[in-house]
């Protein structure tokens, strides 16, 4: 059986007896799985490492670090916000119209109703919440996430348009201390996109209700025999998705000074990149998020450096492309080798070896 | 059978099924008693599958009675199933590739951490593992190492974890019934015998077993009783030491008939 130690069939008293021997993964297959889960990390640091020496001395400084963390976070938000929905297994595409709606609803809130900050983001945060609940509610009913989020996606940023009556408000300053602020020298919109990080990671890793969140992901089936609910998970992967994306919403505004009901797909596509690169399966279930935080920073590191580089910015575009296409056949290749090397002999049918 | 009634873990008796005009199962018992493994054979469409379905409760008899422990049951359907200690194992596994053996055998019960971080639902892995290591090995299953994901098992490690997660769902309560949809099918010959292995330390330690399956050697190796079904009917019905290869062969296709 080789390293295959499946010994159903011995005697449980060598186990039995005092210190359990973990039996550890063989060495080749050991370096495979870290190259798989955390490739992305290598590829970063070997990136900034290529491009402090071809840029120097412009791209190894902290401001320039600060830059690329800048540009980095709102891609890491919606990242966040995908990354959430796929691991619970779902696809939103609604997400730009819900960070247009809830954008444009704090707008409103801040300039015309002259509702307090606070209330008026906790307003923001509730459209994304009610938003990812329909998502939710409809996709319950069996029908496909993706085309229920488009439309979805539809409906919200009309909605947008028309809570803003059609025009972008601007002049939104009220909301600088998330936007272009820094404290200690580091944007603010880096604490927040830590803070979503560090909670969404324990969250998903450690509790009970993220990982049968994952686990609703990864095989939804499992879960409802294990007697638990599989709907209210899905229900709380589209509710955290759609938050995430209503934060994302008003931090753009933050950033801008102005809510505006244009619904840009575009920023859904660059965390879809972030979120592919990082390993993220659409089947659901499978990923990481601090690898989601890395693949954003990878795609900010690209399109900063290739600027100070002087290098025209739709070959950083090609870059990404390339990148994420790269990583998906990387990662299909480690796990088919992984797997190979680990099942040798499960292949072997039945009605081959055992009914005659 | 000359047990009793109240032995019996599971009892089916006079299970009709229509589907429209076809009739799937026609008028069938069966029992299985604690310790005991029965093995439910028949040719592809004799109604096998629909059997062990009604048994589990995903689908419902058209007619017949079904009582678990001895007391007959009204509504029957996997949730009330599970609750009476009937778990099934079906065919598919339905594992969770991405996580460890530990969080699916664990699913839904999972240890947490001491107060307060309990509040918050943390998880206590260690204790987990430890269940985990402590369940498997009342079975007498050494797969791999709790922690490991599903996704990096062999096909056989599969077949253990998922047998093994039913049969932990059913330790509480120190019995109850395992249904199980070919158990050995894509499996390797010296996987087949551990899954074999297995069933039979199940049954002495007190479950119940009723497996459905083509694969004869599986069956005279772990059955005690050997059920045949042919188009819908029970056709034989008897202990393992009567049935021999060419009996069991002739019962499947419809040459002989063998009701007790």
């Amino acid at each position: 059986m080789s390293h295959d130690a499946i010994d159903a069939g011995a005697p449980s008293g060598g186990a039995a007896n005092g210190a359990v021997v973990k039996r550890q993964l063989p060495p080749d297959v050991a370096i495979l799985v870290f190259l798989r889960d955390r490739g992305i990390f290598v590829l970063w640091v070997l990136l900034l490492v290529i491009f402090a020496v071809w840029n120097h001395p412009y791209f190894a400084t902290i401001n320039n670090a600060m830059l690329i963390v800048s540009a980095a976070s709102l891609t890491a938000i919606f990242a966040a916000a995908v990354a959430t929905g796929l691991f619970s297994g779902a696809l939103d595409l609604s997400l730009p119209g819900v960070a247009a709606l809830s954008t444009c609803v704090v707008g409103v809130l801040l300039k015309q109703f002259g509702v307090p900050v606070p209330l008026a983001l906790i307003g923001g945060l509730g459209v994304g919440f009610l938003c990812g609940l329909i998502n939710g509610y409809i996709v319950l009913r069996g029908l496909n996430p993706l085309i229920v989020t488009i439309g979805t996606l539809s409906v919200t940023s009309g909605l947008a348009a028309l809570v803003v009556g059609g025009y972008a408000i601007s002049g939104v300053f009220e909301l600088e201390f998330m936007g272009s602020a820094r404290y200690f020298g580091i944007p603010s919109h880096a604490y927040i996109v830590a803070v979503v990080y560090l909670a969404l990671t324990i969250f998903l890793t450690r509790t009970r209700h993220g990982i049968r969140m994952r686990a609703v992901g990864g095989n939804s089936e499992a879960v409802r025999r294990a007697g638990l609910s599989d709907q209210r998970y899905k229900i709380l992967g589209f509710i955290i998705s759609a938050m995430l994306a209503s934060l994302g919403g008003i931090m753009t505004m933050a950033l801008v000074f102005e809510a505006s009901a244009n619904a840009s797909p575009s920023i859904l596509f660059t965390a879809l990149t972030a979120v592919f690169l990082a390993g993220v399966s659409l089947a659901g279930g499978r990923g990481s998020l601090p690898r989601v935080l890395i693949g954003a920073l990878v795609l900010a590191t690209i399109s900063d450096a290739l600027t100070i580089a002087g290098v025209p910015p739709y070959w950083a575009t090609v870059a990404t492309g390339a990148l994420m296409i790269g990583a998906l056949v990387f990662d299909k290749t480690m796990t088919e080798s992984i797997s190979a090397r680990l099942v040798k002999v499960s292949t072997m049918t039945v009605h081959e070896k055992a009914s005659k | 059978m000359s047990k009793s009634l109240e032995n019996a873990a599971l009892r089916l008796s006079g299970i009709s099924k229509h589907y429209g005009y076809i009739k799937a199962l026609d008028d069938v018992d069966l029992e299985v008693h604690p310790g005991e493994v029965v093995a439910l054979l028949g040719d592809n469409g004799a109604g096998k599958s629909t059997l062990l379905k009604v048994m589990s409760g995903a689908h419902q008899a058209s007619s017949g009675e079904i009582a678990v422990n001895g007391r007959k049951v009204d509504r029957y359907d996997p949730r009330v199933a599970s609750e009476l200690g009937v778990e099934m194992v079906y065919q598919d596994l339905a594992l969770i590739d991405t996580l460890d053996i530990s969080t699916n055998l664990q699913l839904g019960k999972e240890p947490l951490m001491p107060f307060p971080l309990n509040l918050l639902g943390f998880v206590d892995f260690r204790r987990m593992h430890e269940i985990t290591e402590t369940q498997l090995e009342r079975l007498g299953v050494r797969t791999a190492p709790a922690e490991r994901p599903v996704e990096m098992l062999s096909g056989g490690q599969r077949q253990v974890t998922a047998i093994a997660r039913a049969a932990v769902r059913l330790f509480e309560r120190g019995k109850g019934t395992i249904l199980m949809d070919e158990p050995t099918a894509a499996l390797g010959y010296e996987q087949t015998k551990m899954v074999e292995g297995l069933i039979r330390r199940m049954a002495d330690t007190g479950f119940a077993i009723v497996l459905v399956t083509h694969n004869l050697p599986l069956c005279f190796n772990v059955s005690d009783r050997i059920a045949v079904l042919n188009r819908g009917r029970k056709v034989a019905d008897v202990p393992r030491s009567e049935a021999d290869h060419s009996s069991v062969v002739a019962w499947i296709t419809g040459a002989e008939r063998a009701i007790a």
